[in-house]
């Protein structure tokens, strides 16, 4: 039992660990140029020339505080975008390309259900979630005590915990296309194209009458600017992530079960 | 008992055929060997076989599981390994670590034995493995959890000779612990050194399934002579003789002849003997050439004429199966 998810978790670690370096060294970038940025440029007054749905869009109005700053140049962009699509890539590569190169063949020779195999496959994904999280966090707490504008632990904390069920609804999406998918390069394209998709319609959609378009994509449902600025935690959103969560693997689950390989 | 059963297995790809209407069985105990050309179907039974897609009708089982039901089917896999004819390997990581992980699927109580007949560089990278250092480590992984049945596509592709004699001696050994086999190959020589018996899949039909001994009859030999007398063709009146030809002889005091022949020793030596005869090489037909003489392209007439060749054998064809065991160690002509 579980013997799929530890050697996939294993084989996950190098790339996690080098992400996890990769957004350290800009989550570090961006905590030092911080304090000169906050008290050298009004970017309350800059972003109030921008046209507001803009503004509206991508949270601008909360930019001039060091938790704004970090949930928008951190979170937002690299924790919604960036490490969701990491994640969801990572999924939809996992079985199609096990499929395409005969490992499969080898793997449901012996005696494990399909549905066994996916569910393994998806808690692998763990690992990049937990490494990066566990890293940056560990980044950003020490790196805003460094420069003396700290960032309220239980916001941070939160922030991380509450990516959770937001990326694991995004490696769910990743399994799903890989197991639907006809090939490899379709599973991620669709993967990686469907959070791209939903993350601009939510953002075009704000303050407009087609806003409700917006409730299919995950980042409706984990709002980091809210978590860090107003200590805001969507766990409603994080029930609904995880429930799409659920269905996404019970569909890729069966899928799996009656397609061939 | 029976091992594997097939009635009426069809497997489409859209509208690409890949096997239609296979219906034989293999017993407990055998080595079944699936012969046909590249591209015939083979790959696609063996997979359908072991439930890695579904069959476009008919039905299957596999150990008594039906291979329609996937839990029934799961649950056989305890009792069978599967060696495919490229096996898909973690590139990534070392022979050892792949093992260890195929063992914990499976269950391991054969590497450590295995690894002294098949020995691959365990502390190496899969991606640096040669083709044959990759099919031994599959070979392992197909063996390590000592099943009762073995799906074999293309076996000793990649291997060199020595390691491919040494698979076959094994699974020889293996048959004599009462092991299954289902062996699927091109290669008729090394067929022929395992198998108790063979289907022949051509353009996704069974057009032939027969016992291997009687096959090599009916496929003849292909035999040489060299004969210090001036003989033309229609001097090779040899019953069983098909495709004779004649070289030599004008003014030189040797003549080649070289034809197929099916019938039996004795007869074919006499004859020969009628002359002077300086060298003689008898040698099976390749299985190109079995393809070649025994089926043309329509698969139909294929069926028709294997059927209509065995109504006029009458039934006491199939030769018994421990004398032919005691007459394989003897044989030693290869193609």
């Amino acid at each position: 039992m579980f013997e799929t998810a530890r050697f996939e978790a294993r084989q996950q670690l190098p790339g996690a660990v080098a992400l996890a370096i990769g957004i350290s060294v800009f989550a570090g970038m961006m905590i030092a140029i911080a304090p000169g940025i906050l008290a050298e440029v009004d970017l309350e007054a800059l972003t109030a020339q921008l046209p507001p749905q803009m503004v509206a869009a991508f949270s601008l109005s909360v930019i001039g505080t060091i938790e704004g700053f970090i949930a928008l140049e951190l979170y937002e962009f690299v924790w919604l975008l960036g490490l969701g699509i990491y994640v969801a890539y990572q999924g939809a590569g996992d079985i199609a390309d096990d499929i395409e190169a005969g490992r499969m063949d080898m793997v449901l020779s012996a005696p494990v259900s399909r549905g066994q195999v996916v569910l393994e496959k998806f808690l692998a994904l763990w690992t990049p979630m937990l490494v990066v999280n566990a890293v940056v966090f560990a980044v950003v707490f020490a790196g805003t005590r460094l420069i003396d504008d700290p960032i309220a632990v239980t916001d941070l904390l939160a922030v991380h915990a509450l990516s959770i069920p937001y990326l694991l609804c995004c490696g769910a999406l990743g399994v799903f296309a890989s197991v639907a998918a006809p090939r490899r390069v379709v599973a991620e394209g669709a993967a990686v194209g469907i959070l791209v998709g939903t993350f601009l319609i939510e953002a075009v959609t704000i303050g407009t009458d087609a806003e409700w378009l917006a409730s299919v994509a995950p980042m409706q449902y984990y709002d980091p600017v809210a978590i860090l600025t107003a200590s805001e935690y969507d766990l409603w959103g994080a029930g609904i992530l995880l429930a799409g969560t659920a269905v996404l693997l019970l569909a890729s689950r069966q899928w799996f079960e009656r397609r061939d390989i | 008992m029976t091992a594997i059963r097939l009635d009426g297995l069809t497997k489409y790809y859209g509208d690409i055929r890949g096997v239609e209407d296979l219906t034989f069985e293999v017993r407990e105990g055998e080595v079944f060997g699936f012969l046909g050309p590249n591209g015939a179907g083979k790959t696609t039974a063996i997979r359908t076989l072991m439930g890695f897609q579904s069959a476009t009708a008919g039905e299957a089982s596999v150990l008594g599981a039906d291979i329609g039901d996937a839990e029934a089917l799961r649950s056989a896999r305890r009792d069978i390994g599967y060696l495919p004819s490229d096996p898909g390997l973690d590139e990534s990581i070392t022979g050892r670590r792949l093992l260890d992980y195929h063992g914990s699927l499976r269950g391991d109580s054969r590497s450590e034995e295995l690894l002294k007949l098949f020995d691959p560089p365990l502390d190496r990278k899969v991606g640096q493995y040669s083709r044959g250092n990759k099919q031994m480590l599959a070979i392992i992984v197909a063996f390590m959890h000592d099943p009762e049945l073995v799906f074999m596509d293309e076996p000793t592709s990649g291997l060199d000779p020595l390691k491919q004699e040494e698979l076959l001696g094994f699974m020889e050994a293996e048959r004599d612990r009462g092991k299954t086999f289902f062996f699927s190959s091109h290669v008729l020589s090394e067929v022929r050194k395992v198998c108790d018996r063979v289907g022949i899949i051509r353009d996704g039909h069974l057009v032939e399934l027969e016992a291997i001994d009687s096959l090599l009859d009916r496929t003849g030999k292909i035999v040489r002579a060299s004969v210090g007398d001036t003989v033309s063709q229609a001097d090779v009146s040899l019953d069983g003789a098909h495709d004779v030809s004649v070289s030599g002889g004008d003014g030189s005091d040797e003549t080649m002849m070289s034809f197929t022949y099916t019938g039996a020793y004795d007869s074919l030596l006499r004859h020969l003997l009628e002359y002077d005869l300086r060298d003689l090489s008898i040698e099976e037909a390749p299985l190109e050439d079995v393809f070649m003489r025994f089926y043309d392209d329509d698969p139909q007439a294929a069926v028709e004429q294997v059927e209509g060749e065995q109504a006029g054998e009458g039934a006491g064809k199939q030769p018994d199966e421990d004398e032919r065991a005691g007459e394989r160690g003897g044989e030693s002509a290869d193609v």
